[in-house]
């Protein structure tokens, strides 16, 4: 197809027989509707989590300032910076400097790896101390008696899932830097998507799972919300 | 010939098409104004809900109009930034829109920001305080990643409004179930409230 046909095909209204209303492709498309869907799959997560913490007469704040929620605002740096080094990579992309697209999804894939890796770290101190899904570290069940034992059910199956997603996306961009020279520039940029995705529910997770369980009375009481 | 005459339905079907969505808007509107005006109490979950969600669905509808006028240069988009970057007209194949210094700037917001909620934890903000302006800030966060990061900013608008209003409605409705879970953790904090009250009755 020659370019100017092409440019007609994209650019002419749905009526003229324009036949990209959204002048994004199929694939692009797609993983558009799979972020919303899968936005819908946290937030119904993150959802349950607040309706259990509201219904509860107490609910476990265990993450002192220092050093749990240093450790996880490192997590959250490390998830930041890989998101603008894949903006950057979709950049290289797109003006067609597939070495410097390739370099810069390798930076990303080591922040998103350096995420993982600081995130297994941390459960696996969570593990350590007692924390099960349902029940709760001796020390917790000490401090908040009258707390139901879903701190960690709700704990390991919110950072779970999103660990796993970090998982996936750093596979997925393995691939596409494997392959960047054979796929076409949108595809790159469909891997941004989802990892731009990644990095944007961890933004709702950091705050409602680690901010709002900042241990504010040196293990005292709990807030009721 | 035959291609005027189906040029003249296809105007006839969008004006009806445009009517249609003016018209429901503004019943939207009225709805939403007529709860207004007849909720004794304002500021209770359910009537605050049904406010946002009829306002919500007036924006929804009114925004197709809306769009066709400005594209026919009769409305003028009072939020454009700049000189109009007028998405529909750059055909080339490949096109990415936003400087480095851009994004810079972007994820610069991204890290102060972060840094703000990370002090309220430091400060140790009242627990529902902080989430109110938690959760605002993550709003403002996610709005900048899609916007930005996510090229959603770059991408025409019918794409924009397909994705966005359909997941924010949905994730509203989400909200129903929390004054159930409100309920419940009245009932934990005072069991005794309802024996007495059956007490008192005998």
């Amino acid at each position: 197809m020659s370019t100017e046909a092409h440019a007609e095909r994209l650019t002419g209204t749905e009526w003229d027989g324009g036949a990209l209303p959204y002048r994004v492709g199929h694939r692009k498309l797609g993983m558009w509707l799979f972020i919303v869907s899968d936005a819908m799959t946290f937030s119904a997560m993150l959802i349950a989590y607040s309706y259990a913490r509201a219904s509860s007469e107490s609910w476990p704040t265990p993450f002192p300032f220092n050093p749990s929620i240093l450790f996880s605002t490192t997590m959250t740096l490390c998830l930041l910076a890989s998101s603008f080094t894949m903006v950057m990579a979709v950049k290289a992309s797109a003006h067609n400097h597939l070495k410097s697209a390739r370099r810069w999804i390798g930076a990303t894939m080591v922040g998103g790896l350096a995420f993982l890796i600081l995130h297994l770290i941390e459960w696996k101190h969570l593990i350590d101390d007692g924390l099960r899904p349902f029940r709760l570290a001796d020390e917790m069940a000490r401090h908040w008696p009258s707390a139901p034992p879903l701190f960690g059910a709700s704990f390991f199956s919110i950072t779970g899932l999103h660990m796993f997603h970090v998982l996936t996306g750093v596979l997925y961009l393995g691939w596409v830097a494997l392959r960047i020279s054979k796929t076409r520039h949108e595809d790159v940029e469909i891997s941004g998507l989802y990892w731009h995705f990644v990095d944007l529910v961890w933004m709702f997770v950091f705050p409602l799972i680690y901010l709002m369980s900042v241990d504010m009375t040196g293990g005292g009481g709990g807030g009721s919300h | 010939m035959a291609l005027e005459s189906i040029k003249g339905l296809m105007k006839k079907t969008d004006f009806i098409l445009m009517g249609l969505c003016v018209l429901l808007a503004a019943a939207f509107l009225v709805l939403a104004g007529s709860n207004v005006a007849r909720a004794g109490d304002f500021l209770t979950i359910d009537s605050l809900f049904f406010t946002v969600v009829c306002l919500l669905l007036a924006l929804t509808f009114i925004a197709i109009p809306a769009m066709t006028l400005r594209e026919r240069g009769m409305l003028h988009n009072p939020f454009a930034i700049g000189e109009g970057i007028a998405p529909a007209r750059a055909a080339e194949d490949v096109h990415f829109e936003g400087s480095t210094k851009l994004f810079f700037y972007v994820l610069l917001a991204l890290l102060v920001l972060t840094l703000v909620e990370v002090l309220l934890a430091y400060f140790e903000v009242p627990l529902t305080l902080m989430l109110i302006i938690l959760i605002g800030l993550s709003l403002i966060k996610a709005a900048l990643i899609m916007a930005y990061f996510m090229h959603l900013r770059f991408e025409r608008m019918s794409l924009v409004l397909t994705l966005v209003p359909i997941m924010v409605v949905c994730i509203c409705l989400f909200f129903i179930f929390f004054p159930d879970s409100f309920r419940s953790h009245d009932l934990r904090s005072n069991p005794v409230a309802p024996a007495a009250q059956g007490g008192a009755a005998h």
